[in-house]
């Protein structure tokens, strides 16, 4: 058993040191052109199926890293390794015109499991937000009537491994925080086949980020009541940039460009009702990004607001209560980004549904989940995408105590 | 229970998914997606610019190396701009152990044999009229190894042979012969007799120097291009013995070595727009030759280019030469008769008129590439990609506008054609497109 648990780390840390094989390009929209990208949020199976609720939720059978405190809701025999992949498809609209595309990939691998009665942690890796655009365009040869085509492109995106611990201090209240270290680079680039040249303006960025989480949670009766926050202050992030501009005949590395990027001070509240295996909950998150600063001069920020809400309900009949049962859910979202464009926000809304599907014979969950969500608006020049996004989790759970005594 | 969480069944349905998802992952198509191009901001300019300063000369070469070129010119062509083009070919012959001529042999005649090539420059339906003389002095090649059109040596005053014919260069099964009577018998004679003149090609060469095919009394309006190769310019010397029935029989002579086989030409430009060239150093402006420049093969004639204005390109800060572009259009109507040479070279030269070829990024010789329109004339033009030239110009910051370039044949063309081109300097320019990125 120590041995597979050996190798679940392992995983972790291959994934981890070759993040640029696995990782790439999350995410495929040319909103991702902006500051840090797009960013990824940290919910994980379930909670991607409730709307992305999950502030006020405990970990159960899966890591609910939205909220550090949740990590002593782990069930205290197991080791839960989760992976989580997504497959995305896009429809991109302007006024004129449609087009779309579709992408996939890997999206997180964390790992979480109880080291005392009233100490848990929680270890892994994610993104935190990802650049990826292709944007075909075309230019004026100055002193010409001509035009070449030229492409615009971006990628890479900001990770995070992280390692969280939460601790019940007293009955119902439990406190977490979760460190983590950022770190990826963003690329853009801007080149041309035909004249063979390309302007690479790369920039490597780290830091490290600590989020705190608190959850108390009541009991009424059978009812359970909780009531989740979460608190990560704003924090600047240590940039390198390169940028280099190549022709057929030389590379020169041009002067670095000095960049500012930062995350910003994030608060989130949420509330939530549980009894047995019913359970209920709703979020919200404010992000104070009016005080990050933006190179491109097209955007604008304001403090963005999220807010959701997501229920999740057994099957009823036999198989409640038992390794047969399917756990339901569905959930919506909204939230008004920090983006604003051409004084247009651009604002984000899904609703969603999916189940957590026992696996035959073994201690594990497949979560799945479709996603059905906008993302800004046709109005002016702008455009907006449909999407179409399907979550698969899988939630391998490890009787890492009790199998340990009969090896 | 053995293995972890993933059983059987959880392993396949987690290949499936990782495998799904490598399939989809690589239906993006991102190559034609065009939304969010109101987003970029663009980091770079691109820019063309033409009017750079062109000036433009005709070289004349102090000779043309002619020899070794398996090809012997013979003939005359005079027109208004190039002025007179006479060729002379100069070869000498093999020597070989001649064997016995039988005692009842009867001499009967003796040719030259001249075979055509696909090379004729002229009017080629006049008649037309070579004759051959013998060498008074051996061929001896400079510096051992080459001949010019410069080259010449001495030779008899009277013909040895001579003939007059309508040219037919183009059927291949028909040849030119000089009939050589005299010199045949003689060689006859000489060989019947085991004189010791035909017993060693020492012996030999001091008898038989070589010869010169040169233009008769006829007027000629062609420079006609034979065959010269051992096996295709020959004397046949003939016989027969004389038996109840006579048996024809014959003695081959063979061009000798080919580095020997040269062409000398003559040309006079006294009545052209290049009249004062060789005064005037061999080279002359475009200006003064009526904004045109000349290229011609064997007289060697090439058309030089300066930049004088490429140094202002350093003048600007933060920019990449994406591609520079050398556009060149022949003088419209110069080609009715002479057609543009297909394939033209480009070379890099410098105050001395030096030259060496201009490689491509393949490091293979540059050819431009030529546009040829028959029904819009003055799109017309020959263009060559000369980045990497300009790209290394401006490399070290400094730009000597003494170096330049000149389009010509190839190497091998120029020597052994009278291939020609004008080049227009004025309606239009010739000109040097330079893209350059700033950033």
């Amino acid at each position: 058993m120590l041995k597979l648990t050996k190798t679940y780390i392992l995983i972790i840390f291959v994934l981890i040191l070759g993040p640029g094989a696995v990782f790439s390009q999350t995410t495929t929209s040319p909103y991702s052109i902006f500051g840090l990208g797009y960013l990824e949020g940290n919910s994980t199976g379930p909670s991607k199926a409730m709307g992305g609720t999950g502030l006020a939720f405990l970990s159960d059978r899966y890591i609910n890293s939205m909220n550090p405190a949740s990590y002593t809701g782990i069930d205290s025999l197991i080791s839960v390794f989760e992976l989580g992949l997504f497959g995305k498809y896009t429809i991109y609209s302007t006024k004129h015109e449609n087009q779309s595309l579709l992408n996939a990939n890997l999206k997180y691998i964390m790992m979480g499991f109880r080291i005392t009665p009233w100490l848990a942690t929680s270890f892994g890796f994610s993104p935190y937000s990802s650049v990826g655009y292709t944007i075909n365009t075309t230019s004026p040869i100055e002193g010409s009537t001509l035009e070449y085509p030229k492409t615009f492109s971006g990628e890479g995106g900001v990770n995070q491994v992280y390692i969280g611990g939460s601790v019940n201090l007293i009955k119902g209240l439990s406190l977490g925080f979760n460190a983590a270290y950022l770190f990826g680079n963003i690329t853009h680039r801007e080149s041309s086949e035909l004249f063979s040249y390309s302007l690479e303006d790369a920039t490597y960025i780290s830091n490290f980020n600590i989020d705190y989480g608190l959850n108390y949670q009541l009991d009424i009766k059978k009812w359970k009541y909780n009531i989740g926050l979460a608190y990560g202050s704003s924090k600047k992030l240590k940039t390198n940039n390169v940028t280099t501009i190549e022709t057929n005949y030389e590379t020169e590395v041009l002067k670095s460009r000095k960049y500012k990027y930062s995350i910003p001070q994030n608060i989130g509240a949420g509330f939530a009702v549980s009894k047995g295996f019913f359970r209920a909950g709703v979020d919200y998150e404010w992000s104070n990004w009016e005080n990050v600063e933006f190179t491109n001069s097209y955007l604008r920020t304001r403090n963005s607001g999220r807010y959701s809400f997501g229920v999740e309900f057994p099957s009823p009949g036999l198989n409640k209560g038992t390794s047969r049962m399917v756990l339901y859910r569905f959930g919506a979202e909204y939230s008004g980004s920090y983006m604003i464009i051409d004084n247009i926000p651009i604002n984000y809304g899904a609703i969603t549904f999916g189940a957590g599907f026992p696996l035959k014979g073994v201690i594990s969950v497949l979560n799945a989940s479709v996603e059905l969500g906008q993302n800004g608006t046709t109005k002016k020049d702008l455009f907006r995408e449909r999407f179409v996004t399907i979550n698969l989790d899988l939630s391998l759970w490890d009787l890492w105590f009790r199998k340990r005594k009969y090896d | 229970m053995k293995g972890i969480g993933v059983g059987k069944k959880g392993r396949k349905i987690l290949s499936f998914f990782v495998f799904g998802i490598i399939l989809i992952g690589s239906c993006t198509k991102t190559n034609e997606f065009t939304i969010g191009k109101d987003f970029v901001e663009s980091q770079t300019r691109l820019q063309v610019i033409d009017t750079f300063r062109v000036d433009l000369s005709t070289v004349l070469l102090d000779s043309v190396i002619t020899s070794s070129k398996k090809i012997a010119y013979i003939g005359r062509y005079e027109d208004n701009v190039f002025g007179s083009i006479n060729c002379d070919s100069y070869f000498d012959v093999a020597y070989e152990s001649f064997s016995e001529i039988e005692e009842k042999a009867i001499y009967d005649s003796s040719a030259f044999i001249l075979n055509y090539t696909d090379y004729n420059f002229g009017d080629t339906t006049s008649l037309m009229s070579i004759s051959i003389h013998r060498l008074t002095e051996k061929i001896e090649p400079y510096d051992r190894a080459y001949l010019f059109n410069t080259s010449s040596f001495h030779y008899e005053s009277h013909a040895t042979g001579m003939v007059s014919f309508y040219p037919e260069p183009h059927s291949s099964d028909t040849a030119v012969s000089i009939p050589v009577n005299a010199l045949g018998e003689e060689l006859f004679n000489l060989i019947r007799d085991k004189d010791e003149r035909v017993s060693t090609q020492e012996w030999f060469t001091d008898y038989l120097k070589g010869f010169v095919l040169t233009s008769g009394t006829a007027e000629n309006k062609a420079l006609i291009g034979f065959k010269a190769s051992s096996e295709r310019l020959v004397m046949r010397i003939y016989y027969h013995l004389d038996k109840e029935e006579p048996e024809k029989k014959e003695i081959t002579i063979k061009m000798g070595d080919a580095a020997h086989q040269f062409n000398n030409v003559k040309f006079d430009l006294t009545n052209t727009a290049l009249y004062n060239i060789k005064m005037e150093g061999n080279e002359v402006p475009s200006t003064e030759t009526g904004n045109q420049v000349f290229m011609q093969g064997m007289i060697g004639l090439l058309p030089k280019l300066r930049f004088p204005s490429l140094q202002n390109v350093l003048a600007e800060e933060r920019w990449k030469i994406l591609k520079a572009e050398l556009i060149i259009e022949p003088v419209q109507y110069s080609y009715d008769l002479f057609s543009l040479p297909d394939s033209l070279y480009i070379y890099r030269t410098d105050k001395e008129n030096r030259r060496a070829v201009l490689n491509n990024d393949e490091s293979k010789p540059m050819i431009a590439s030529f546009e040829f329109d028959k029904y819009l004339p003055e799109n017309n033009r020959y263009t060559y990609d000369i980045t990497s030239y300009i790209n290394q110009e401006l490399f070290d910051a400094y730009v000597d506008s003494e170096n330049g370039l000149m389009v010509g044949l190839n190497e091998d063309k120029l020597e052994s054609s009278f291939e020609r081109l004008l080049v227009e300097c004025k309606h239009p320019r010739v000109k040097l497109k330079i893209y350059y990125l700033s950033y």
